[in-house]
């Protein structure tokens, strides 16, 4: 057995080992394939019991929708979610590698997990890999110190702020925010404007789309508002089907079987050999 | 005797075919504080004495018995430091089973697992066989299980088992009182008259402990006020 076949790519960290081939494809004209993007609006605000977090629900693959209910909102703890905008393959990687770490921290800690705690996890794994993994997240969740929401960028840097949004809808949805947010909103009013903004996305982003999603994090309780609203329902299908009148009409009704016409030919010779 | 020549080295078979490290891997296990599990018709107690070496320790930072996943939990008997390297161990496989196929992991699979670790120490270099041995007790779609493991790496699935210091009177009480349509509350009474029997001094909520799983497929260790009232109800 050959060394080449039993040398493993070493442990972390990309191969970079097809860059140079990809190089030369690229030069002589051969497209890489296109991968599945959230276009993507999310947004989070803290408001006067905890977190509220929203995202729309369209993944894009270039130009083509390739998704119309995908669920941005990702699972890190029972106090804490993550919203996921860029490469939804890494989103939905990242979050469950650190939703893993943090319920083996749960057990040897035996207490609820921190919002910094994921915070960092996802910062340091990111920045480990330079930007490579394109993963833009909105985390957010309610743990013992209070209330927090965190936005993290792909390369590894992070914000503190009260009210947040990612993704390619995220002016649409900022100029709400920034326009409409104040302190201490109630529960209901902080779902309005979280699916304003969500709405604002949608409608004038194109990477943005179909519905909202909303979660509601507060101390010792979430909820997860799966399609809370859905601003674009289907209308074209009807459910009586489409009937086509027959244009023809029927004058006459009648059989004629066609007239066998058989010749029979005198035989010859017969068939010999 | 001539197996003694044969008793320093773990991966030497002796004579008579034992690994000797292995039994006395089982002497310390021996040596340890009693524990014992009862399977019920519809969940699984799991029970240990909480002796501790001075009145100075604090009791409520010892935790003996361990969670493993949220439906599976485990108590042990020997050395309380390879314990908890097996818990973490035993933890962290669980997890990895949960993120590749988001699911649960069965009990089976977890103890076999864990197994596998134990037996990786009696036939590996420079290490010595783990001085525990693991009551897993947990409630899947297979219904309550409770599993033996030893410090050889083998496993059994047992009704009632019993382990460390008492061992033999602890086995043979639990013969006699184990019925097959036992419930989780008889169960219990039941694993406290057996701790009991061999308690030296005065057996309360603060020196035993007792961890349980129903058909909430929730393990949950009791608290010691509630380990109190079984107690009440016991007498």
């Amino acid at each position: 057995m050959s060394k080449e076949m039993v040398d493993l790519p070493p442990k972390g960290g990309f191969s970079f080992d097809l860059c140079r081939r990809n190089d030369m494809l690229a030069k002589k004209g051969a497209k890489p394939p296109s991968f599945r993007k959230t276009g993507t609006t999310i947004v989070g605000l803290i408001f006067q019991d905890g977190v509220i977090l929203g995202a729309d629900t369209r993944a894009t693959e270039g130009p083509i929708v390739c998704d119309k209910n995908c669920e941005k909102i990702h699972y890190m703890a029972p106090n804490i979610y993550c919203c996921g905008a860029g490469t939804a393959a890494d989103t939905e990687a990242v979050t469950d590698m650190v939703s893993s770490q943090l319920q083996l921290h749960r057990y040897h800690t035996g207490r609820e997990s921190r919002v910094v705690t994921a915070l960092t996890l996802l910062k340091r794994h990111l920045f480990n890999y330079q930007g490579h993994v394109q993963a833009a997240l909105v985390l957010g969740g309610v743990d013992f110190t209070g209330p927090h929401l965190h936005t993290i960028y792909p390369h590894g840097s992070t914000d503190t702020l009260p009210f947040a949004t990612m993704g390619s809808g995220s002016l649409a949805a900022m100029s709400v925010f920034e326009s409409k947010f104040r302190e201490g909103l109630t529960r209901d009013e902080g779902i309005q404007l979280v699916a304003e903004a969500i709405c604002s996305g949608i409608f004038n982003d194109l990477g943005s789309g179909s519905n909202v999603d909303i979660c509601v994090i507060t101390k010792g309780h979430k909820e997860y508002l799966r399609n809370h609203l859905l601003p674009n329902p289907r209308t074209y299908v009807s459910e009586k089907g489409y009937p086509f009148p027959k244009k023809t009409e029927v004058l006459l009704t009648k059989i004629t079987p066609l007239k066998q016409k058989v010749e029979i030919i005198e035989a010859g010779d017969a068939m010999e050999e | 005797m001539g197996d003694s020549q044969y008793s320093f080295s773990l991966t030497t078979f002796s004579p008579s075919g034992k690994l000797v490290q292995i039994e006395h891997a089982l002497t310390a296990v021996g040596s340890g504080q009693t524990s014992l599990g009862i399977k019920a018709k519809d969940g699984v107690v799991i029970a240990t004495e909480k002796k501790l070496p001075s009145i100075l320790v604090d009791e409520t930072s010892v935790q003996k018995i361990q969670c493993l996943t949220p439906n599976i939990g485990v108590v042990y008997s020997g050395m309380g430091p390879d314990f908890r390297v097996l818990v973490r161990k035993s933890r962290k496989q669980a997890e990895q089973y949960h993120k590749l196929y988001k699911e649960p992991i069965p009990v089976t699979q977890l103890v076999r697992e864990t197994a596998a670790v134990m037996q990786e120490f009696t036939q590996s270099g420079g290490v010595r066989p783990f001085g525990v041995s693991l009551l897993v007790a947990g409630f899947d779609d297979n219904g309550p299980q409770l599993y033996q493991v030893d410090p050889s790496g083998s496993y059994f699935s047992w009704k009632a088992s019993a382990m460390g210091k008492n061992v033999s009177n602890a086995k043979t009480f639990l013969e006699k009182r184990y019925t097959d349509d036992m419930e989780l509350e008889d169960a219990v009474h039941t694993a406290i008259l057996t701790l009991k029997e061999g308690f030296e001094g005065q057996i309360s909520g603060k020196n035993i402990e007792i961890g349980i799983i129903g058909t909430d497929k929730k393990f949950r260790v009791l608290t010691p006020a509630e380990i109190d009232d079984y107690l009440a109800e016991v007498e």
